[in-house]
């Protein structure tokens, strides 16, 4: 890299001052021009930058496996994953799972189901259990954060298997880690929280397992979820941290745990962005910085 | 405090102590007790020790009583006023104070004092009393002036009686009692007029307009009128505005006295201040004393003022009485003339002069001399003692104002040698006269009055010494009242006796005046004395020339141009005509008759004059020693009575004395302030004239500068000029270097395009020389080479021809050589013997020859064997990273297939899902088929297997009519969409598809077909399923070759009744019970059921059986898309195996 012509020789400089995201684009164009393109660097690059939006879809795509490495196949992969959607979307038109009237969602979920064999037979729909309610809100999301139907499905679709596969495991441990990173934060907001019974009671289904979706606008959200699909689900936990860092105000004046709780899901949509910002600092202190794969 | 109350009280009468030290003692002590203390008992033990003894200490220390105290002592005094005894002292007293004009004077009108004042001026019938009062009020009017308005009525009503006094009370008062209060009622007319003229005025129009108070009019007021001018104010002030105090704030006390002398015409009263002062012009000679305010005063001021002679400020009229007294006689002996008698200011002019003229023999010094009489032949020594408080109260003055002014102090012009034969002349003449004269004169009323005293004078000189101290004012200020009204008749003849009853007045009271109070004056008058006293007169007056002379420096300061000249002739004149002037004086004095009616100040004087001449005649007929006999020989009343009276006129005239002492006081104010301006004003011409001077002085020097500047400016233009020639002169100097300068750079250009040139060809030079150089040096290399190459063929010649001789050596030799083998031939086998080795050696060395030539050619083969080597060895490396790059792009191209194949297996799986999801459905769609159909399918296999295949084709689906088309166009596509009612319609024989369509088809379609045969035929083949795939594979790749294309291009399949062929088509080597599954539900009734459930289970299998099958059977004649894309996933295991095996 360091033949280079086009890299600016003042980049070392601007993480010294302060600048951040100068460079970022161009060291990312860089890694998308590469021609197989190294899923390892990208995922790197992500977790380590924040993405610029114009490439975030395109990068989640690869990361998440929708697109092959490979850029010359790019059309022809996304021509199936097309037909894919516009065939099960069919079939389910067919079969009348899903009718115009149908929320995108709706049918994004069913899609999931058939692709997942777990849809019921249409006279047997039962009421949406607590995955699908998470598939729902992560579609929600995703269906702010991308415009085209089969993108979304697509990035939807493997957000949530990724998701499930990668870190389906780690899952029921956040919440514990989560009680270790606030106690060493904040050890008072700990133990009010643990005097109120409230730490117990914190929304950690909406957290961990919906990845904030519906609990962050999308403009902060995409910038959890760069780092959750790039492959670390501790993210999470550092955002749940700051989140209750940064309403530890209003948490140290309720007593009532569901006072809380309610809180938290209806949490102010304002300074989500610092929010976000913090908590990636702290989880990049935390858990280090992950190396620069440029 | 109350300890020592007693005793200060019992000090009091200490005042009266002879002894200096002890007084002061006790002065300073009532004063500082009185400055300490704030009660009234000390105050009121000194009004009543005054009251009781009328004590000139206590009055003196009354009068200057301080701010807290006044109070006290006016009321104090008001208390006494109210007893009639003591009212005489306290307005005596009163008197005093407000003729010292404390500060608080103001207030007096606040306090009762006042009031009672005046209830005591308009109740009381004691004349002295009422006569002290108003001279009381007189004073303290202008003090208190817009006070006054309150009590202005009965300022009137006070006038108005004290007018009518005589009138109404004839006879009761004694005349000389009379007179006083007629003077004194006239000072008061005066001030009224001259303060509220227009109050006034109505008042007297109201009050004389009627007819009971006519008399007093024509009697008294209407004299006084003569002797008012019109007040201004009457034109243009109004009773209101002369009763605004705004009028009054701009007056000072003296300002206001002076406002009303100014419009009295009286010249006892009159003052000559601008505006008024018209009447002395015609006595100046010179335009520039006239135009001197300060000047002209004296001699109008003098008349009024002489009678407050001591005055010490009104130093420019004594100053001129006292340097010019002979001066100043001529010109008003001049001026005589001039006087008309109708000009009443006339009478102004000439007595100044009189007044104090020093020359005795005059007529007109009577006007002074009756002082003198007065006080029994005292009278010139009055006037020398006048003229020694003057002069000590100039130089007082000098002293002041020198301090002040001292560098304006000016050498005087007189020497005082001069002035001191002037004075000494002037007493001689003096003693000659009254030598001459004596005392004949004594019974004559004015000249002889007049030429009387002239003799006294001399005896009077010897007295004044002693007489200084003691009360000199008192003194004078009587006599002046008697000089002024001579004065006032002198003019005219004999006034006073041209009015019996003002004569009358005077005649009466004449002999008991003043001896009692003067006693001194009584001893040493005897003539045979007065030469003697002469000396003693003479004595102090060294002492007062030496003051004249700072006196006349000041005159001199005051009018500087006109002043000394002024002096010195008058001087002159007076010298020369001081004798002639004897005997016009004593015509003159007949002249004249009184005509205009005198003013009562006047008659006074008249009456002082008079009273003094009786009391002259009287010391001179009796001798002295029994003076007291006097008494009874002279006036005949009864001595008692008389004493009273006389103390009560003594008293009286003190009074009035005073009240004129207070009137030369306000004049004194104001003359000091007057010169002051005139200092002023010639320090500022003084001033002007410097600075005109120096102006002057200036405008020499500008025009000298001028000059110079002119001259400069010559100068400069001049050098200018020179400038410019020689500048133009450079120039064209620097113009002619210039030129040869350029003419110097032109050819210094073309030595150096010279030099250049030179240069070049120097260079050129140097380059042949290196050329030539070379050559040289090639040459000599070249040279060199021939020497050796020369040598070396020298050496190879040498050669040749050793080798030469060699060859004809051996050539020799071999001749020799030839011929020998001849005779030696026998010697031949030897010679071939050594011949065949030779040979062989030959053989051997071209052997060995070859075989090196053999081995070099080996070694060059090896060599490029060798290189052979190492190229192959790098296309190897070359190739081996070909391969490498080929890996690698098999390696990505393989990934890419990857991700295509995974994304097309998702998709494959998507669509798998679809597909089960749709059988899903299907099967559902069966099965409820089925729950439903009982009824209807029991009567329809009842009818037949056609109408059973038909019903059940239309019960299925819509798509029966689809379905029932392929029989009429069977194609391979439609193969399924017949598959069930074809065979009902045209039985086995099979359009040519049915080649293709092997078994699984007929397995397909045979229970369906079959269905009408029966059951048995189908277990038949169920069990015979496995053989007949072996038998036909041929037609059952054919058939999946078709059913593998109708499924990718049909992939959405859903319709019930095609199910049994999805179901079907994938099992070319299907189980029988899969193939003859859709048959049983469609003969089977709703028994069947539970095995319907096997069916799906095993379908799920099918794929993978499938793909088996595929590998296993289809793989080489596959020509349809599906074996292709096996083959693909095939070649893509191998990839993957290849892959991991690598």
């Amino acid at each position: 890299m360091a033949e280079d012509p086009p890299r600016n020789f003042r980049s070392a400089y601007y993480e010294k001052v302060g600048f951040r995201g100068v460079e970022e684009k161009k060291s990312l164009e860089i890694l998308l021009k590469e021609n197989p393109l190294d899923v390892e660097k990208l995922s790197t690059f992500s977790q380590r930058f924040p993405l610029p939006s114009m490439y975030r879809i395109h990068v989640w795509k690869v990361l998440l496996g929708i697109l092959p490495p490979h850029s010359d196949s790019h059309t022809l992969v996304g021509g199936y994953r097309r037909e894919q959607y516009q065939d099960v979307l069919e079939a389910l038109t067919v079969m009348r799972f899903i009718q115009r009237a149908t929320p995108q969602t709706q049918v994004y979920l069913r899609m999931f189901q058939l692709e997942s064999q777990l849809l019921p037979r249409c006279s047997e729909t039962t009421p949406p259990d607590s995955k699908d309610e998470d598939f729902l809100s992560i579609a929600r999301s995703m269906e702010e954060i991308v415009e085209d139907p089969v993108d979304c499905y697509w990035l939807i679709k493997c957000f949530v298997n990724q998701f499930s596969n990668k870190f389906g495991d780690s899952i029921p441990h956040l919440p514990k880690s989560l009680e270790h990173y606030l106690s060493v934060e904040d050890p008072r907001l700990l133990n009010h929280l643990r005097t109120t019974g409230a730490l117990a009671m914190l929304p950690y289904s909406l957290w961990f397992r919906r990845c904030f979706a519906g609990c962050l606008p999308e403009s902060s959200l995409q910038r959890v979820w760069d780092k959750v699909i790039s492959g670390s689900c501790k993210i999470l936990v550092f955002v749940a941290v700051e989140i209750l860092l940064s309403c530890k105000i209003m948490m140290m004046k309720t007593n009532r745990p569901e006072g809380v709780v309610n809180f938290l899901y209806n949490m102010p949509q304002e300074n989500t962005d610092a929010i976000v910002s913090k908590a990636i600092d702290l989880w990049h202190k935390y858990c280090g910085t992950p190396m620069h794969p440029v | 405090m109350s300890t020592e109350q007693p005793n200060i009280g019992d000090l009091l009468p200490q005042l009266e102590s002879s002894d200096i030290r002890q007084l002061e003692e006790i002065k300073s002590l009532i004063n500082e007790n009185l400055s300490t203390e704030r009660g009234s008992v000390l105050l009121n033990g000194l009004v009543d020790y005054y009251l009781e003894n009328n004590s000139a200490q206590a009055m003196q220390i009354l009068s200057s009583v301080r701010e807290p105290h006044d109070k006290h002592l006016l009321d104090k005094m008001n208390d006494c006023m109210t007893k009639q005894t003591s009212r005489l002292s306290t307005l005596t007293l009163l008197g005093h104070v407000v003729r010292k004009q404390p500060s608080w004077i103001h207030k007096m009108a606040r306090y009762p004092l006042l009031l009672s004042l005046l209830k005591c001026l308009k109740t009381d019938s004691d004349v002295v009393v009422l006569i002290t009062g108003v001279l009381v009020l007189i004073t303290l009017l202008p003090m208190i002036p817009q006070a006054g308005k309150q009590h202005l009525y009965e300022f009137f009503d006070i006038f108005g009686r004290l007018a009518s006094w005589n009138l109404k009370n004839p006879g009761h008062v004694s005349e000389v009692y009379l007179i006083h209060l007629h003077a004194s009622v006239y000072s008061l007319f005066h001030r009224l007029y001259g303060m509220y003229p227009c109050n006034f005025l109505s008042y007297l129009r109201s009050h004389y307009s009627m007819k009971e108070n006519l008399d007093t009019f024509e009697e008294v007021v209407k004299p006084m009128l003569e002797h008012v001018r019109i007040h201004p104010e009457l034109v243009t002030g109004t009773k209101d505005h002369e009763l605004d105090p705004t009028r009054w704030k701009r007056f000072e006390i003296h300002d206001i006295v002076i406002e009303c002398a100014k419009v009295s015409l009286d010249p006892k009263e009159a003052s000559c201040e601008e505006g008024y002062a018209t009447m002395p012009d015609h006595l100046y000679p010179h335009p520039q004393l006239r135009s001197q305010h300060s000047a002209s005063s004296p001699y109008a001021d003098f008349h009024s003022s002489y009678g407050q002679r001591a005055t010490p400020l009104t130093h420019c009229a004594v100053h001129s009485q006292l340097l010019n007294p002979s001066c100043e006689l001529p010109f008003s002996y001049g001026g005589k003339e001039l006087w008309s008698p109708s000009s009443l200011c006339g009478m102004a002019t000439p007595p100044s002069s009189r007044g104090i003229s020093p020359n005795p023999e005059l007529s007109h010094s009577a006007s002074f001399l009756p002082g003198h009489r007065l006080h029994s032949a005292s009278g010139e020594s009055y006037y020398l003692f006048l003229f020694l408080a003057v002069f000590r109260n100039i130089t007082f003055l000098f002293f002041h104002s020198s301090s002040l002014n001292a560098p304006i102090t000016l050498p005087s012009h007189n020497s005082p040698a001069a002035i001191t034969e002037e004075l000494l002349k002037i007493t001689e003449d003096k003693r000659d006269l009254a030598g001459l004269r004596g005392f004949d004169s004594p019974f004559f009323h004015t000249t002889e009055t007049l030429t009387g005293t002239q003799g006294k004078p001399l005896a009077g000189l010897a007295l004044g010494g002693p007489m200084l101290p003691r009360e000199p004012h008192h003194s004078v200020s009587t006599p002046d009242r008697a000089l002024e009204k001579a004065q006032g008749q002198n003019g005219d003849g004999d006034g006073s006796r041209s009015s019996p009853q003002e004569q009358s007045w005077s005649f009466q009271p004449v002999c008991p005046f003043s001896p009692i109070e003067h006693p001194l004056h009584q001893s040493p008058s005897a003539p045979e004395d007065e030469v003697a006293k002469v000396s003693d007169l003479f004595s102090p007056s060294p002492s007062m020339k030496n003051p004249s002379l700072p006196y006349e420096a000041l005159f001199d300061l005051a009018l500087p141009r006109a002043a000394s000249l002024f002096i010195g002739r008058r001087t002159s004149e007076a010298l020369g005509r001081a004798p002639q002037s004897d005997g016009l004086e004593d015509g003159e004095e007949q002249l004249g008759e009184g005509r205009v009616s005198a003013s009562p100040l006047e008659v006074l004087d008249r009456l002082v004059q008079q009273g003094s001449d009786a009391h002259d005649k009287v010391l001179k007929r009796l001798p002295l020693p029994s003076k007291s006999a006097d008494w009874t020989h002279f006036g005949g009343s009864a001595p008692l009575d008389e004493l009273h009276t006389l103390r009560s006129q003594l008293l009286l005239l003190h009074n009035q004395l005073l009240y004129e002492r207070y009137k030369r006081e306000q004049h004194a104010v104001r003359n000091r302030r007057l010169l002051r301006r005139v200092i002023n004003a010639t320090a500022l011409e003084e001033h002007n004239n410097a600075m005109k001077d120096q102006l002057s002085l200036q405008a020499v020097d500008m025009v000298s500068l001028r000059e110079s500047l002119r001259v400069e400016q010559q100068r400069y233009r001049q050098l200018w000029e020179d400038r410019e020639t020689v500048v133009t002169r450079l120039h064209s100097q620097i113009r002619q270097l210039q030129q040869g300068r350029d003419e110097y750079y032109t050819k210094n250009q073309g030595l150096q395009s010279k030099l250049n040139e030179y240069q070049k060809r120097m260079n050129e030079l140097e380059a042949d020389l290196q050329r030539a150089n070379n050559k040289v040096c090639h040459t000599g290399h070249l040279l060199n080479q021939m020497t050796v190459k020369l040598s070396t063929s020298e050496s190879t010649q040498q050669q040749m021809s050793f080798l030469n001789k060699q060859l004809l050596l051996l050539g020799e030799a071999h001749k020799l050589a030839l011929q020998q083998p001849q005779p030696a031939g026998s010697n031949g086998a030897a010679v071939s013997g050594t011949k065949g080795p030779q040979m062989v050696q030959a053989s051997w060395g071209k052997e060995a020859e070859r075989l090196r030539q053999s081995l070099l050619l080996q070694g060059q083969k090896l060599e490029a064997a060798q290189q052979r080597v190492g190229e192959l060895d790098i296309q190897l490396t070359k190739k081996e990273h070909l391969i490498a790059e080929q890996k690698k792009f098999l390696e990505d191209v393989k990934g890419q297939a990857k991700g295509e194949l995974q994304a097309s297996e998702s998709r494959y799986q998507a669509q798998r899902r679809v597909t089960q999801l749709l059988q899903k459905e299907l099967l559902q769609l069966y099965s409820r088929l089925e729950i439903e159909r009982p009824a209807c399918c029991t009567t329809a296999s009842a009818a037949g297997g056609n109408g059973g295949g038909r019903g059940n084709g239309s019960t299925l689906s819509p798509w029966q009519p689809k379905a029932n088309h392929p029989p009429a166009s069977p194609s391979s596509n439609s193969v399924n969409g017949t598959e069930d009612v074809p065979p009902p319609l045209h039985a086995p024989p099979a359009p040519p598809p049915p080649p293709h369509d092997t078994a699984p088809l007929t397995v397909g379609s045979y229970p369906s077909a079959k269905s009408f045969l029966g059951m048995r035929a189908r277990e038949l083949f169920r069990n015979k399923s496995e053989s007949q795939c072996d038998e036909e594979p041929p037609r059952l790749a054919g058939l999946s070759q078709g059913l593998k294309t109708e499924l990718c291009v049909e992939p959405l399949w859903p319709t019930p009744g095609e199910a049994p062929c999805p179901a079907s088509d994938p099992v070319l080597t299907v189980t029988p019970a899969a193939v003859s599954k859709p048959p049983p539900p469609v003969c089977v009734p709703a028994k069947e059921h539970p095995p319907d459930t096997r069916p799906r289970a095993t379908k799920l299998d099918v794929p993978r059986r499938k793909m088996g099958g595929a590998r296993g059977g289809a793989g080489p004649t596959a020509g349809a898309a599906r074996p292709r894309q096996q083959q693909q996933l095939r070649i893509m295991d191998y990839n993957d195996m290849h892959q991991d095996r690598s």
